[in-house]
């Protein structure tokens, strides 16, 4: 089997994730609920994960690292708490359902699409500027696109947000293990992502950065091991978002998931990401009908690819590719906007996406079976 | 053997604060603070040495973790707060 949905799920993940997985669930209890020995190897592994994930995220302190269970629930946290009925909030113009139906929940909010051409981080910026003013309560911007691997002018937007003072919420979900992410020198309100794409964790994990300041909305109370007494939920953090018993399993499995990234480096892991998707995007350049969306300049890209076989659907090419043994995303990818921009609505598109373990031949595998495919 | 316990606000703080003073050279143990001291129901504490408590405030001071109370063993087992 081909593996190329890393931007959806890291299938293949370093093997010292899933033993960290398996020593979590024979050694570890619940962090801070007791002093014996089981709870606190799970305090330690914890209090470790948060500061890999604050080194590696640019957060100034532990504390600021908050465990969701993905990146959805985070950006709900982050949206809902910034917020209110009636808010004028902007957006860029390929942001995930995770912020689009989030924001669509809340009555009358009034979202402003800030997009200038396609791939175009000049014009998207000047479109940034041109919206956000006195009356935005809150930018919402994705990192890079889940669906074409465009990277946004995050550090402008964020500049932009400082200028005006508004905040800004960044969806790191295809960056957060391949890009830098520098949640400080932004001056993020938050930043969510998930633990199982680029930070090669466990499904079922994710992380909300917040920002120097911030009093986030709990989406969850209950019991944290902390100020018991109170009936309110403390108002420090990371306690104050994490109610209830917490995934060790999937927090141990971050850990070492975090560890290998900072081991290989986020450099290297992209340079070897933009390679195969632009030795993937050659190739498919030589077979008739291929249409490949990505952006022209190098340094906007990463290792996600979409396309379209001309005259072909694509969950039915993606069916086929899969009899093949080849796995890779077809559809809307559940980002409905960012395929409104890129004028793929109607049709969605075929996405390959790499991951550090992706191989030159199986990308040179994608290509074959589909110019075989397509010459039946 | 007498001891102090510098009562944290969260867990997470306590990591922080016991890291601080392992990194200092100091040793430092994360407990649940006893009840006695517990004043908002639950807490966790980091539990030092009678003779580590002043070098211990010039590191926390050094890394702006400030400790929410400190308290000493009496000879009775019973705590005292120090005011600081």
């Amino acid at each position: 089997m081909i593996y190329l949905d890393c931007a959806a799920t890291a299938l293949q993940k370093p093997p010292e994730v899933t033993w960290a997985m398996a020593a979590a669930l024979r050694e570890y209890a619940s962090p801070g609920r007791g002093s014996y020995p089981a709870s606190a190897r799970a305090a330690d592994v914890a209090f470790r994960c948060r500061e890999a994930l604050a080194q590696l995220l640019g957060a100034d302190s532990p504390e600021q690292v908050v465990f969701t269970s993905n990146a959805t629930h985070a950006l709900n946290i982050a949206i809902r708490t910034l917020v209110q009925p009636g808010d004028r909030v902007v957006i860029s113009g390929y942001e995930h359902n995770a912020v689009t139906r989030t924001l669509a929940s809340i009555p009358e909010v009034a979202v402003q699409v800030a997009v200038g051409g396609l791939f175009d981080q000049a014009g998207d910026l000047a479109a940034f500027s041109q919206q956000i003013d006195g009356d935005t309560k809150a930018v919402v911007c994705t990192h890079v696109s889940n669906v074409f691997g465009y990277i946004l002018p995050i550090d402008g937007i964020a500049a932009l947000c400082r200028d005006r003072d508004v905040p800004l919420i960044v969806d790191a979900s295809q960056s957060a293990g391949i890009l830098p992410v520098s949640a400080k020198q932004w001056g993020t309100a938050y930043v969510g992502l998930p633990g199982h794409k680029g930070l090669c964790g466990p499904q079922g994990t994710g992380v909300l950065v917040c920002g120097d300041g911030q009093t986030p909305v709990p989406l969850l109370t209950g019991g944290t091991g902390s100020e018991s007494l109170n009936q309110q939920m403390p108002d420090f953090l990371p306690d104050r978002l994490e109610a209830g018993t917490h995934n060790m399993p999937g927090i141990a499995g971050l850990l070492a998931g975090v560890q290998f990234i900072r081991r290989k480096g986020t450099d290297a892991i992209l340079c070897h990401e933009r390679q195969l998707s632009d030795r993937l995007a050659g190739a498919l350049s030589l077979i008739p009908g291929i249409r490949v969306f990505r952006p022209k300049e190098a340094n906007q890209r990463t290792g996600v690819l979409s396309f379209l076989a001309e005259g072909q659907d694509c969950e039915v090419l993606g069916d086929t590719l899969a009899a093949s043994g080849i796995s890779l995303r077809t559809g809307l990818h559940c980002a409905p906007l960012a395929h409104r921009t890129a004028g793929t609505l109607e049709t969605g598109t075929l996405r390959a996406s790499i991951s550090p373990f992706t191989t030159p031949g199986e990308v040179d595998a994608l290509a074959a079976v589909l110019r075989s495919c397509l010459e039946k | 053997m007498v001891y102090y316990l510098i009562v944290c606000r969260s867990l997470t703080y306590a990591q922080r604060t016991a890291a601080a003073l392992e990194r200092a050279g100091i040793a430092a143990r994360i407990l649940r603070s006893p009840k006695a001291i517990a004043s908002t129901g639950c807490s966790h504490s980091v539990k030092i040495s009678q003779r580590n408590l002043a070098q211990a405030l010039v590191v926390l001071n050094r890394v702006e973790l400030s400790p929410k109370q400190i308290f000493i063993t009496e000879a009775d087992g019973s705590y005292r707060e120090v005011q600081l």
